[in-house]
C-alpha cells in the first residue's frame, strides 16, 4: 500500500474550501430547519385541528421520503413546474432545511410535551394567552431539554449535506470527487475528507456539550 | 362574585359533577371538603375555565364563562393556587411574580418589581427574591405561588388543595398566609383537607360527594351537627 502524503497536503486547501461550503450549507439549513421545526412542532400540538393535520402531513412527508429524492425534486422537478432554473445553492439549502425541519419539529414537539401541564395551567390562570404562555414559560424550558437531540440532528444534517454533491454543488464531498477524478488518489482523498468531516462533527458535539452544561440551571420542579 | 347554576362535567361516560349550584359573595371564604374523587377539584377548576363545563352556567364578576367570553380577561381577576405550586422553574422568585403583571396588565418593570417586593414581604420571603424555585422548600414555594397570584390584584382567589403536597411542618406557614388574606377581606374558594383551618377561617363549608353538594352551612355547625349520613361518615374518618 502506498499512501501519498504529498497529495493529502496539496489537496488540503481545496478540501478546506469545500468544508467551508459544507459549513455554510449546514448553518443556513439549520437556521431554516429550526424556524420550520418550531412552527410545525407547535402546529402539531395546537388546538386548531386543520393546523395539526397540516403539521402531521409535513412531518410524515419529509421524514418519510429520502433526502436525496427531495433534493432531486427541488433541483430537477421544480423547474418543470415553474419553468425557471433553480440555483443549486438555493436547492441545497431549501431541501436540507425543509427536511431537517421535519425532524426538528418532532424534537420540539416532544420537548414541549415533556413540560409539566401545570406550567401551562399556571400561565393561563394568570390571564396570559396561550401564545404568551408558550413564549415565556413553555418554550424556554423546552429549549433546554431539546439541546441534546437538536445537537444530534445538526450533526446528522452536516453529514447529510454531502448528498447535495449530486447536483454538482461543490461542498466537501464533491471537492473530494473532483480531486480524485484528476489524481486517482481515492485512498488519500477519501481519508482526508473523512477526517475533515470528523473534525467538524466533533466540534459540534463539543459545542452541544458546552451548551448543555451552560444551561443546566435549576429547572427541576 | 361567583355564580354557578346547574353545573355538569363529564369525562366521556363518567359524570364527575352532577348539577351544582353555588353563589359566592364578595369577601366570603368558602371552603370545600369531601373525599378524593368527589369532584371538588374539578368543580374549583371550572370556576376559571381550566375545566370546560359540559353544561350549566358559571358567572364570575358578572361575566358568563364560555366560548364567546374573553376568558383571559376573567382569569386576570381570578387568582389560582395549585396543589403542586407550578412555579416557573426557569425564573427567579421575583421574576415569577413580575411576569404576568408586566405581560398582561402592562405595568412598568419598576412598578411590577415594587409590587412583587411588597408581596414577598407579606408572605415573609423578601430575602428570597433572587432565588430559583427549586432552592426553596415546598412551603416557601407555595407562598411564592400565592404572591404570584396576588400580584395580578385578583378579585377572587381559588385554592386547589394548597397544602396537600407539603411536608406537615410546612403546612402552617401557608395556612397563616391564607388566614391573613381572609382577614383582609379577600374573596376565597378553598378546596382543602385541613379541617381545623376550614372550621376556623371558612365563612361557609361545602361538603361535596359524588359530584354534588351534599351539605353546606356554617363550618362549626356542619362539623358539630352534620345532617347527612355521608357527611357524618366522612367527618368521623377525618376529624
Amino acid at each position: 500500500m502506498n499512501f501519498n502524503f504529498d497529495l493529502v497536503v496539496n489537496s488540503f486547501p481545496l478540501l478546506l474550501l469545500g468544508a467551508g461550503v459544507t459549513i455554510k450549507i449546514t448553518v443556513l439549513s439549520v437556521a431554516v430547519g429550526v424556524v420550520i421545526g418550531l412552527l410545525v412542532g407547535i402546529m402539531r400540538i395546537c388546538s386548531i385541528l386543520p393546523l395539526r393535520w397540516l403539521g402531521a402531513i409535513y412531518v410524515d412527508f419529509f421524514r418519510g421520503t429520502p433526502l436525496l429524492v427531495q433534493i432531486f425534486l427541488v433541483y430537477f422537478a421544480l423547474p418543470v413546474i415553474t419553468g425557471q432554473r433553480v440555483d443549486p445553492f438555493f436547492a441545497a439549502i431549501a431541501s436540507c432545511g425543509i427536511n431537517s425541519g421535519a425532524y426538528v419539529a418532532e424534537i420540539f414537539r416532544a420537548g414541549i410535551q415533556s413540560i409539566d401541564e401545570g406550567q401551562m395551567e399556571a400561565g393561563r390562570s394568570l390571564g396570559m394567552t396561550w401564545v404568551q404562555t408558550m413564549r415565556y414559560i413553555i418554550i424556554p424550558q423546552a429549549f433546554k431539554r431539546v439541546i441534546p437531540p437538536l445537537g444530534n440532528e445538526f450533526i446528522a444534517l452536516l453529514k447529510d449535506s454531502s448528498l447535495v454533491s449530486v447536483i454538482g454543488f461543490e461542498e466537501l464531498t464533491r471537492r473530494g470527487q473532483l480531486i480524485i477524478a484528476k489524481t486517482y488518489g481515492s485512498l488519500e482523498i477519501w481519508f482526508s475528507v473523512a477526517v475533515i468531516y470528523l473534525a467538524m462533527t466533533l466540534t459540534i458535539s463539543r459545542f452541544v456539550a458546552y451548551l448543555e452544561w451552560r444551561y443546566k440551571t435549576d429547572d427541576r420542579n | 362574585m361567583i355564580e354557578i347554576k346547574d353545573l355538569h362535567k363529564s369525562y366521556g361516560d363518567v359524570e364527575v359533577l352532577k348539577g351544582i349550584d353555588l353563589t359566592v359573595n364578595e369577601k366570603e371564604v368558602v371552603v370545600i371538603i369531601g373525599p378524593s374523587g368527589s369532584g371538588k377539584s374539578t368543580f374549583l377548576r371550572c370556576m376559571n375555565y381550566l375545566e370546560v363545563p359540559t353544561s350549566g352556567m358559571v358567572k364570575v364578576d358578572g361575566i358568563e364563562l364560555g366560548k364567546d367570553s374573553n376568558i383571559n380577561k376573567v382569569r386576570e381577576e381570578v387568582g389560582m393556587v395549585f396543589q403542586r405550586f407550578n412555579l416557573f422553574p426557569h425564573m427567579t422568585v421575583i421574576e415569577n411574580i413580575m411576569l404576568a403583571p408586566i405581560k398582561v396588565r402592562h405595568v412598568s418593570r419598576s412598578e411590577a418589581e415594587k409590587t412583587a417586593m411588597e408581596l414577598l414581604d407579606r408572605v415573609g420571603l423578601a430575602d428570597r427574591a433572587a432565588a430559583y424555585p427549586n432552592q426553596l422548600s415546598g412551603g416557601q414555594q407555595q407562598r411564592v405561588a400565592i404572591a404570584r397570584a396576588l400580584a395580578m390584584k385578583p378579585k377572587v382567589m381559588l385554592f386547589d388543595e394548597p397544602t396537600s403536597a407539603l411536608d406537615p411542618e410546612m403546612v402552617g406557614e401557608v395556612l397563616d398566609v391564607m388566614r391573613k388574606l381572609a382577614e383582609e377581606g379577600m374573596t376565597m374558594v378553598i378546596v382543602t383537607h385541613e379541617m381545623g383551618f376550614a372550621r376556623e377561617v371558612g365563612d361557609r363549608l361545602l361538603f361535596v360527594d359524588e359530584g354534588k353538594i351534599l351539605e353546606q352551612g356554617d363550618p362549626k355547625e356542619v362539623f358539630e351537627h352534620p345532617k347527612e349520613e355521608r357527611t357524618k361518615a366522612f367527618l368521623s374518618k377525618v376529624l
